[in-house]
């Protein structure tokens, strides 16, 4: 019954390069044939036994075959089966194809030195024009223009996710693709696909999955809900603010520390049950700080969006459909986004 | 990544029926093209290759949650939508059962035997025991021709959020009206009139004939909130509403047609069965609640295998 014309995986694309390995498989850059089309291929083995394709694998492709319908998350275009020398089932996974990672895309505004927030540039530029180098100039006013953009973008991606009911839970820059020309961003590593992410230990400074945690996951919480994605957009906001990570934590503990020394050590007053969590301890008691201490160049209203995505209590934080109806984005032209 | 898959708009409970349940967007992706209904109706065979079919998912599912059934017959539609029917031998049609109830099986995470499966596939056939390797084959099949997009949405899907609309406070008439929908709508997916409908609107037209059912004085409240959702389209549930009340109907005249030899009058027979439904209906879904509520902290939405005498009777 199969049809006649079908190309398998390996005949179908020419492999370019490897770009990422794992646990479960490899990550390629490959090229359609057929069209020259630029793809992202992963490949993972099936770990067979008597039930065929893993009930796990199906509901998670099934979940990204219907996520990919939305601009803002990684299109998964096909997903082919196919066989390996040692016959074994082997699945393909054909993603669109992005040049860039927020992470990266960060990293290179970080070169360009300090931040100087775009209200100081316009007003430094209207007196002395000719003071500055062009290339700074262009850099930073650049991305306090796109800065709303990309975090439209990455509301509306989560919102669509969570319409579905579905959970991210590892949101942070590596895995919120970008494609450099058109500035669009795209939510990746979700569910089977986060498989391929480069492991932790090839990273020397930095433990990928800490700096973005909400603070009911590191306290132990056992039921999650949509708010510990939105904890996460909170640090990537002010990341992309301030091109550095706003709580930077190298342990559970620190990571903890980190945000109790901004927004004060939670409590029962500001968050309900809080002392009832597994991972509950006494902590040093620290006083909440102003959030534009730790982001200064931010405005009014960015600072209270931002404020309102790391709110203690879940419960209390804003969801991501209601962060695409604030305020700070009123004068961003959506038509494109 | 985590997800409720049996009950994804569950988040909704708390937002007004203005926000945009992404399901209504995406239903269509998930259902038999158009044309398919058609198709099969222009076929007598082709019909009686998929009542074969439905019939045996029937068989294997008989003992599971009435989404499963739902599901594997949501993915035969759109496979054979896809595929055409090519196999016009029963073990064929066995196979494609079989695979069909084992993909549902896995997205619902539902473990069964698979030895109880080849029992009742062999039922009434001396030959065909299907290989593991045989079934994994035919699953790969009708992955690939359904594009792996498995996780369908059915109208399970819409009832939590339609009966959030009625504002019925009870949470034993809630489930009471729920569980009667879904009997309705596994049901009425037996009729082939049935698939040209969206799921989002079969949900809406189930829960309004079984609320006609089971609370005719609210009845008007509940098509009053239905009518007022903006993703729903009412003429369109209107039409709905008849193939399904069409379809109940039928199975009523079914049960007359049993007892036709009866030397009682119809009329009085017809009111006798009525309230005598009506009566085991309501019984039975108070017990079943009450265990529930023994039984369970969380009450899932299709905990509730069992049928109401009356549909057992009918299956006689």
């Amino acid at each position: 019954m199969e049809k006649t014309g079908v190309l398998s995986a390996k005949e179908a694309f020419e492999k370019l390069e490897k770009v990422g390995e794992g646990t479960y498989g490899k990550v390629y850059r490959a090229r359609e044939k057929a069209t020259g089309k630029i793809v992202a291929l992963k490949k993972t083995r099936l770990h067979e036994d008597e039930e065929g394709v893993p009930p796990t694998t199906l509901r998670e492709v099934s979940i990204l075959r219907m996520l990919s319908r939305d601009p803002h998350v990684v299109r998964l275009m096909d997903v082919k089966q196919g066989q390996n020398k040692e016959g074994k089932t082997v699945l393909y996974l054909v993603f669109e194809y992005m040049d860039t990672d927020l992470k990266k895309f960060i990293r290179s505004f970080r070169q360009s030195g300090e931040t100087i927030p775009p209200h100081i540039i316009k007003v430094i530029l209207s007196i002395c024009p000719s003071i500055f180098n062009i290339r700074f100039f262009f850099v930073h006013l650049f991305l306090s223009i796109w800065l709303q953009s990309l975090m439209y973008q990455l509301c509306k991606g989560v919102a669509f996710c969570h319409g579905h009911g579905i959970l991210h839970r590892d949101l942070k820059p590596h895995n919120l693709l970008m494609d450099r020309k058109t500035m669009m961003l795209k939510i990746a590593d979700l569910g089977l696909a986060r498989a391929f992410t480069v492991p932790i230990k090839k990273y020397t400074h930095e433990i990928l999955t800490l700096w973005y945690r909400a603070p009911e996951v590191l306290l132990g919480a056992t039921h999650y809900s949509m708010a510990v994605d939105m904890w996460s957009v909170g640090c990537i906001f002010a990341e992309l603010v301030t091109k550095q990570a706003l709580f930077p934590g190298d342990s559970e503990l620190q990571q903890l520390l980190h945000i109790f020394r901004l927004l004060g050590t939670p409590n029962e007053d500001v968050w309900p049950g809080v002392s009832k969590l597994m991972n509950w301890h006494e902590y040093p008691q620290w006083n909440p700080q102003s959030l534009s201490t730790a982001v200064p160049s931010l405005d009014e209203l960015g600072l209270d969006l931002l404020s309102q995505m790391l709110k203690y209590e879940p419960s209390k934080r804003i969801s991501a459909k209601k962060a695409m109806e604030h305020v700070y984005f009123d004068d961003l032209d959506k038509r494109h986004l | 990544m985590d997800f409720d898959l049996e009950n994804p708009l569950g988040n909704f409970h708390d937002l007004p029926c203005d926000a945009v349940p992404s399901l209504f967007l995406i239903e269509s992706d998930h259902i038999p093209p158009p044309n398919y209904c058609q198709s099969l109706k222009a076929s007598d065979f082709d019909i009686s290759v998929r009542r074969d079919v439905v019939s045996l998912i029937s068989q294997l599912s008989c003992t599971f949650d009435p989404v499963l059934p739902y599901l594997a017959i949501n993915y035969l539609d759109r496979f054979l939508a896809n595929q055409g029917i090519l196999q016009p031998k029963p073990w064929a049609n066995k196979l494609l059962a079989v695979s069909c109830f084992s993909l549902a099986a896995k997205m619902l995470k539902t473990e069964y035997s698979a030895t109880d499966v080849q029992v009742l596939m062999n039922h009434g056939d001396g030959g065909a025991i299907f290989e593991t390797q045989t079934i994994q084959r035919m699953e790969g099949i009708v992955l690939g021709a359904l594009q792996w997009r498995m996780r369908s949405i059915t109208p399970f899907s819409f009832i939590p959020f339609f009966v959030n609309l009625f504002r019925l406070k009870d949470p034993a008439l809630r489930q009471v009206l729920k569980d009667r929908a879904s009997e309705i709508i596994l049901k009425s997916q037996r009729e082939i009139k049935v698939l040209e409908f969206k799921p989002s609107t079969v949900a809406a037209s189930a829960l309004l004939y079984a609320s006609h059912e089971l609370f005719p004085f609210q009845y008007p409240c509940f098509l009053r909130a239905i009518s007022d959702c903006s993703y729903i389209n009412k003429e369109t549930v209107v039409q709905c509403y008849n193939v399904i009340q069409d379809i109940a109907r039928e199975e009523y005249e079914s049960v007359l047609n049993i007892n036709s030899t009866s030397d009682t009058p119809v009329n009085v027979l017809d009111e006798h069965f009525l309230s005598l439904e009506s009566e085991k209906t309501n019984g039975t879904n108070v017990v079943v609640t009450q265990e529930q509520d023994f039984k369970r902290r969380k009450t899932t939405d299709y905990g509730n295998n069992r049928r109401v005498p009356f549909s057992h009777f009918h299956q006689c």
